[in-house]
């Protein structure tokens, strides 16, 4: 069974290798792990794979992220960072910064923080982007359309540059935090519908990990999301999780919501409530 | 449908490939003998590309929009060839993380000293990852000039997919 479902996406790669346009092949990328936690001066390692079809030039950088009430996290420019964000891209350095790989060929970054003398505690934190640099040959490629067009009426030709970050936090001292699950609800968002709670933090630290939303007496959970964080620089957000109407619809009435610590660090309830859905 | 399903096979059969070389890669690094760190990865995948076609422009300004489905809706005046699409991305990761989706709001098209701009609009701004990952669409909208010059128009903007 397993070999055929193998067979079938050796298959789909080959008939989508067809289908999609050559060009977008490129800059495909894995990037792991996920989250990236400093204490102290020890540094660790991320993997980088090209993933894409064809070789890829990589950049990696580092950008000052802050979360949003609503959850998500927005880009600050760097002439807008204030003193302790600046202490986060001064203090992680990594290596190496731009890299060139062959398809399915890893590298490993090396991530680590230098520490100065008198850095007051706290946690710095930057999001670590992995990005492919356009290429110049694959721009150059795409130029016969230039012919194409000149017979009449415009072409367009619009090249994403796509991504991944992922956080890297450093931790100064003996931190604390604590987290307190809200009300919770079914919305109706932009994107669908979505199962909704507020999440409020205190302590001078983040918290980070997965929600489970259970029915007493059922043993199977009815939603369950992982890597769900409160940063420091708020003090309360709102999670919202898109779901299909069938599971908004089974959510509704009495729930148990639990948010737990990451598994890997043990899976330690950090607060769990019961709510009453509408 | 089926198409749906086939690439979602293939989204699953690269993690499973992909996993095994991250940890080949930490093995490399390490000096035991037997050793294996299994990382959770995210991926990202870019399979088709916000394609507007071919547009002739009119004397009045009007737009060209493409939904995130990939449907084109063409504005008065203007006339609209070829075939359209929405970019496309595949995400593979751990089943249940939650990834949000940053997309600029616009986008500036250049062709020599003639530019236009373009909205662009994500399908959605986070995603719940299943068991074989997840995707997205970013549609536009295009506004075209009144008698905006003939040309081959290039501009590129940026997506990410961030993990909290």
């Amino acid at each position: 069974m397993l070999r055929m479902f193998r067979a079938i996406g050796l298959f789909a790669a080959a008939a989508l290798g067809v289908a999609a346009s050559p060009a977008s092949a490129a800059g495909d990328l894995l990037v792991a792990p996920t989250r990236v936690i400093l204490d102290g001066s020890r540094g660790t390692e991320v993997v980088l794979n090209n993933i894409g079809s064809e070789p890829a030039t990589y950049r990696i950088s580092l950008e000052i992220k802050r979360m949003t009430a609503a959850g998500g996290l927005d880009e600050i420019a760097e002439a807008d960072v204030n003193a302790a964000e600046r202490a986060a891209l001064d203090i992680i350095s990594f290596n190496p910064r731009r890299v060139r790989l062959l398809p399915n060929q890893p590298q490993v970054i090396r991530v680590g923080a230098r520490l100065p003398e008198g850095l007051p505690p706290g946690e710095y934190r930057a999001h670590m982007l992995f990005r492919a640099v356009p290429d110049a040959a694959a721009e150059a490629a795409s130029a016969p359309e230039a012919v194409k067009a000149a017979s009449g009426g415009m072409s367009i030709a619009l090249t994403p540059i796509y991504g991944i970050t992922i956080p890297v936090i450093v931790r100064v001292g003996d931190l604390d935090a604590a987290a307190k699950i809200g009300d919770a609800r079914v919305a109706d968002t932009r994107d669908g519908p979505a199962f909704e709670f507020d999440l409020a933090r205190t302590g001078s630290r983040s918290v980070y990990g997965d929600i489970e939303v259970t029915r007493p007496g059922a043993s199977e959970p009815l939603l369950l999301a992982r890597g769900i964080a409160v940063y420091p620089e708020i003090g309360s957000r709102t999670v919202s999780l898109r779901v299909p109407p069938e599971v908004a619809a089974a959510l509704k009435g009495p729930v148990r919501i639990r948010y737990s610590e990451d598994r890997e660090v043990g899976g330690a309830t950090i607060d769990q409530a019961d709510r009453v859905v509408k | 449908m089926r198409t749906t399903e086939m690439k979602r096979a293939l989204v699953g059969a690269a993690i499973a490939a992909l996993a095994f070389n991250a940890s080949a890669a930490q093995a490399a690094t390490t000096t035991a003998t037997a050793k294996a760190r299994i990382l959770a990865p995210l991926t990202i995948a870019n399979t088709s590309d916000l394609d507007f076609g071919t547009i002739v422009s009119g004397t009045g300004a009007s737009t060209v929009a493409v939904s995130s489905a990939g449907a084109v809706s063409c504005g008065t005046g203007l006339t609209c060839l070829g075939t359209t699409s929405a970019a496309n991305f595949n995400l593979g990761g751990t089943s249940g993380a939650n990834v949000t989706i940053s997309v600029p709001g616009s986008v500036n098209l250049t062709s020599g000293a003639n530019s236009m701009t373009a909205t662009l609009a994500s399908s959605a701004s986070s995603l719940t990852l299943g068991a074989s990952g997840g995707s997205f669409q970013v549609g536009g909208t295009l506004s075209v000039g009144a008698n905006q010059a003939a040309g081959s128009y290039t501009g590129t903007f940026t997506v990410t997919a961030n993990y909290q």
